[in-house]
């Protein structure tokens, strides 16, 4: 299976990286750094701030390598996790507003990734529990992850006080891990 | 400030709000501290990693600019002399956390060392203790360094730190901002040497480095051969 062949080799990486081996840095940069940068780009939404937090990122991988436990989960999932954690971490600290632009199609988009990454199974089990979630639960859950929205803008976005947007997000999170769990 | 967290009500929740991204900055920031001692929020938050990321797997990639990988490079000590002063820090840390996890894994020395370490004279003073791993940058430590302010004695633990024929090694003591100061010679056995006065007044942050000297140690006072070692203090 090819993912999981892949994430055998990503593992193998972290684990040389934890040793110090700078090459197994680059290789492990080669793999992963285009779908990171990917992802803290559509959180920031600048490309100068997305890649100073690529570099942000990796530096923490280095450093990091060594808490990384395979048995505790995939290797994308720990890697994607310090990527979000580092954009939204600089996304919080510049206080300056900015432009929330809707992008659309998230849902759709997830189905038809064709590219091989990822576990098959988990995405479509993702793909139809969000589709069960409430529709306004369901964007905010969206927006937030995948685009970095605070409960502020969504509460601009959708007209409504920032403590119902929380009560959207925690019942919104509900509903997908009992679907996940179910399914 | 002190509202009121919503963790200990809502763990699951505030762990999925947590990886989301919405929680409030403070709140963010408490969250991510209590993370560090609870394995069972950990585990929460590992959880809604793992059910949300093929959503940001499903982001289109994007090719990273060629001067991204040179400052990764650079800052994790891949082109020797390039390495900034806060770069430099960073890879030293890396060294010493590296060594303790080597220390107890496998390996002869290493387990020595470990051993050294845990039964190692403690004195009975209240004093802070400081640990150096004096690092050449390879995956072994060079030389151990404790500096124990209690009984005022800074103790040198060398490991094949190799002397050039005719030449000394220096060990130095850099206080932050500050002029090298001797420690005195690194001998090949372990060595005890007083602890100088500026280091007793605390000694966070500061940096140990063991330079090449003519025999005997620096006719000068300051370094003047090439530093072979250097580490930073961390407490121990």
């Amino acid at each position: 299976m090819g993912s999981a062949q892949r994430n055998g080799d990503l593992a193998r990486l972290i684990e040389a990286v934890a040793g110090g081996d700078q090459a197994a840095l680059r290789a492990l940069y080669d793999q992963a750094a285009p779908k990171l940068l990917g992802i803290v780009l559509r959180i920031l939404r600048d490309r100068g701030a997305a890649e100073d937090t690529l570099q942000e990122v990796f530096v923490r991988i280095w450093q990091r390598a060594g808490s990384y436990d395979s048995r505790a989960g995939a290797p994308l999932v720990w890697l994607v996790a310090i990527a979000r954690n580092g954009a939204i971490d600089r996304l919080r600290q510049e206080k300056a507003a900015r432009l929330t632009q809707v992008e659309e199609g998230w849902l759709e988009r997830l189905p038809d990734l064709g590219d091989g990454e990822g576990d098959l199974a988990r995405r479509d089990a993702l793909a139809h529990c969000l589709g069960t979630v409430e529709v306004p639960q369901r964007e905010c859950l969206v927006l937030a992850y995948c685009e970095g929205w605070s409960r502020e803008e969504l509460a601009a976005r959708f007209g409504c006080p920032a403590n119902t947007v929380k009560t959207w997000l925690r019942r919104g999170l509900i509903s997908l891990r009992g679907c996940l769990e179910a399914a | 400030m002190s509202t009121p967290h919503s963790w200990p009500d809502d763990p699951d929740g505030t762990a999925g709000e947590y990886v989301l991204g919405t929680l409030p900055p403070e709140e963010r920031a408490a969250f991510a501290r209590a993370l560090d001692g609870d394995a069972g929020l950990r585990a929460l938050v590992a959880n809604w990693e793992a059910r949300l990321a093929p959503l940001a797997v499903a982001t289109p990639s994007v090719a990273p600019s060629p001067a991204t990988w040179a400052g990764i490079a650079a800052r994790t000590g891949g082109t020797p002399g390039a390495v900034a002063g806060g770069a430099q820090i960073i890879r030293l840390e890396r060294a010493a956390r590296r060594w303790r996890v080597a220390a107890m894994g496998a390996g002869a020395l290493a387990a020595g060392l470990a051993l050294w370490i845990a039964a190692g004279p403690r004195p009975a003073g209240e004093g802070a203790q400081y640990l150096a791993v004096v690092d050449r940058g390879g995956a072994l430590p060079a030389l151990i360094v404790r500096v124990d302010l209690g009984s005022g004695l800074v103790q040198v633990r060398s490991l094949a730190a190799e002397t050039p024929p005719d030449r000394s090694l220096e060990l130095w003591y850099v206080g932050a901002g500050a002029a090298p100061r001797s420690l005195g010679l690194v001998t090949d056995a372990s060595a005890r040497l007083p602890v100088p006065a500026a280091l007793r007044q605390g000694a966070e942050g500061a940096s140990l480095a063991v330079s090449v000297e003519p025999k005997g140690g620096s006719p000068t006072g300051s370094p003047t051969g090439p530093v072979i070692y250097s580490g930073k203090l961390v407490r121990d």
